[in-house]
């Protein structure tokens, strides 16, 4: 490797990226005869749906650790909880009012270490951080979308949400306008 | 050696569980098909996704001033009218209100600039003009259920002179006293990376955020109980309402749920009087109106602790704090509320109109 890393991921990205390029590049000059044509679009299109995807793996990589890290959160907590029922009932009967006083132990315990753990900061934190790596990846989605959308003449997210903003807008000055003529009527007619 | 022997009741017990699981499909209705809301009413007005629904009365006098409902941002008004015999909105048409509810609809991506100021400025503006003009008041009655107790209290204080009297039953109002599951996940919550990306805050996150709440009561008993009760009509009638109520959460729109995490749970601004909706500051000590706070002491949605600082921090000097020892949705849709929630209020409400 040109630079010496030994970072597969920067490798990884690299030839991604190096091969991406020179495909653009040995395929824009035939394609160009027909600038417009789906052809230049795809050449064009595929080296920055390459780049997301490859910048897309190392954002797959920290949400798979943040979601290992709530799984081992979760199964943590089971087991405090299932101990301690164990613990509890070692010594109930096996018959009707033993069964029942089993499952109201076990809904409790359960109740009781989730409860504590949805409410504590470690699980909120992680939590967040995985919500987080997972809005970087649909992020990164949407980018993936609106290339492809441009490619096809769609609008893209960006330009809908200009539109939708540009109504929301619209219909606010609208409502004000007829609240202010209501206002002037009720005058007048007073 | 020692033998393992079981009480013959609990395997019976077992084999009658089996039995109901595969005998509920024939014997209970398909969930989403259960009919919900049985009160008549119009829809007298529209804008957007949002109707003004103007129930019909069950009595020939009526209390003068119209009193208008307004529902929360989360799931649907039907809970209020959810059982005939638990019905809150045909317990106060029995005792003579004239009554309007807001249902704020389903918005869809259309929707996600709409903010507190289109809510409260008006959505909700041109609701309280309409019943004016209808009912020929120049003050309404309110009420706010949950989220819908906060934008009542924002409308109330931005807009004093169109109020007579204020109910808010179980009010978000300081995020910060909170001490639900809801607080504790909103605390580090990235709200601008999560609505520029996703748009509107969708059902299923909401879903989960009611999942955790309480994970093995509402996740696992209530199910077991539900199979266990499957030849009871009534139970079984009861709780597919309700699921089906749960269900139907629409999504939040983008730019009011990001007002709502950062004005009411992150920054606290509302009980710090510190809150701007439509460039218009929001000062709780504008609420000089009769005000009346209900407070269940067992919500896991909105603890009392976040609901009750709105008593303190009004002006008015006529206000009542009253804590029922029920929860959240039992505050609203219970033989409790029938009993003892809904004849106070009427009574409170009857006394100032």
């Amino acid at each position: 490797m040109q630079n010496g890393s030994n970072n597969p991921y920067d490798y990884y990205k690299k030839t991604a990226v190096f091969w991406s390029d020179m495909i653009t590049m040995m395929s824009s000059k035939p394609t160009a005869l027909s600038a417009v044509g789906p052809l230049r679009n795809l050449s064009t299109n595929m080296k920055k749906i390459t780049a997301e995807i490859t910048e897309a793996n190392k954002e797959i990589v920290e949400f798979n650790n943040f979601l290992i890290e709530y799984y081992k959160q979760l199964s943590q907590t089971w087991t405090d909880a299932q101990n301690e029922v164990t613990a509890k009932t070692s010594q109930l009967p096996k018959d009707e009012e033993g069964t029942e006083a089993y499952k109201r132990v076990w809904i409790d315990n359960f109740e009781n270490y989730f409860t504590g753990l949805f409410d504590s900061k470690k699980f909120s934190e992680n939590y967040n951080k995985l919500i987080s790596k997972e809005l970087d990846l649909m992020k990164r989605w949407n980018v993936v979308m609106d290339v492809m959308l441009k490619s096809a003449n769609m609008p893209t997210k960006q330009e809908i949400d200009e539109i939708y903003k540009e109504l929301h807008s619209l219909k606010q000055k609208i409502s004000k306008l007829e609240s202010s003529t209501k206002k002037s009527d009720k005058n007048d007619a007073e | 050696m020692t033998q393992n022997r079981f009480d013959p009741k609990i395997i019976g017990e077992f084999l009658n569980f089996g039995r109901n699981i595969t005998e509920a499909p024939m014997k209970i209705s398909i969930p989403h098909e259960v009919r919900i809301g049985s009160t008549e009413f119009d829809v007298v007005y529209k804008e957007d996704k949002m109707r003004l629904l103007h129930f019909k009365p069950l009595t020939a006098k009526q209390v003068k001033t119209p009193l208008l409902i307004v529902y929360a941002i989360i799931n649907r008004y039907h809970i209020f009218d959810i059982d005939p015999k638990k019905s809150w909105v045909k317990n106060l048409l029995e005792q003579g209100f004239d009554l309007y509810m807001i249902d704020w609809g389903t918005p869809t991506s259309l929707d996600k600039f709409l903010g507190f100021d289109d809510y409260v400025n008006r959505y909700l503006d041109n609701c309280v003009e309409f019943i004016c003009n209808e009912s020929d008041v120049k003050k309404i009655s309110m009420q706010g259920y949950c989220t819908g107790g906060t934008l009542a209290t924002v409308y109330s204080a931005l807009h004093p002179e169109k109020i007579k009297n204020l109910v808010v039953t179980a009010p978000v109002i300081d995020g910060w006293k909170d001490t639900t599951v809801v607080s504790n996940l909103t605390k580090s919550f990235d709200v601008d990376k999560f609505v520029d990306t996703i748009g509107n805050m969708p059902p299923e996150f909401m879903y989960y955020c009611f999942s955790i709440l309480k994970p093995f009561e509402q996740g696992v008993e209530k199910y077991l109980k539900f199979m266990n009760n499957i030849n009871n009509e009534k139970f079984i009638e009861s709780f597919l309402k309700i699921e089906k109520w749960l269900d139907e959460t629409p999504p939040i729109p983008g730019q009011l749920f990001k007002e709502w995490i950062k004005g009411i749970y992150q920054d606290n601004l509302l009980i710090q009087n510190k809150m701007f909706v439509g460039n218009r500051q929001v000062s709780l000590e504008k609420l000089d109106m009769p005000i009346f706070t209900q407070v269940a002491v067992g919500d896991h949605l909105v603890s009392p602790e976040c609901s009750m600082p709105l008593h303190y921090a009004v002006s008015s000097t006529d206000k009542t704090l009253q804590l029922y020892p029920t929860g959240h949705v039992g505050m609203i849709a219970s033989s409790f509320s029938q009993k003892k929630v809904l004849p106070e209020l009427g009574q409170w409400l009857k006394e100032r109109s």
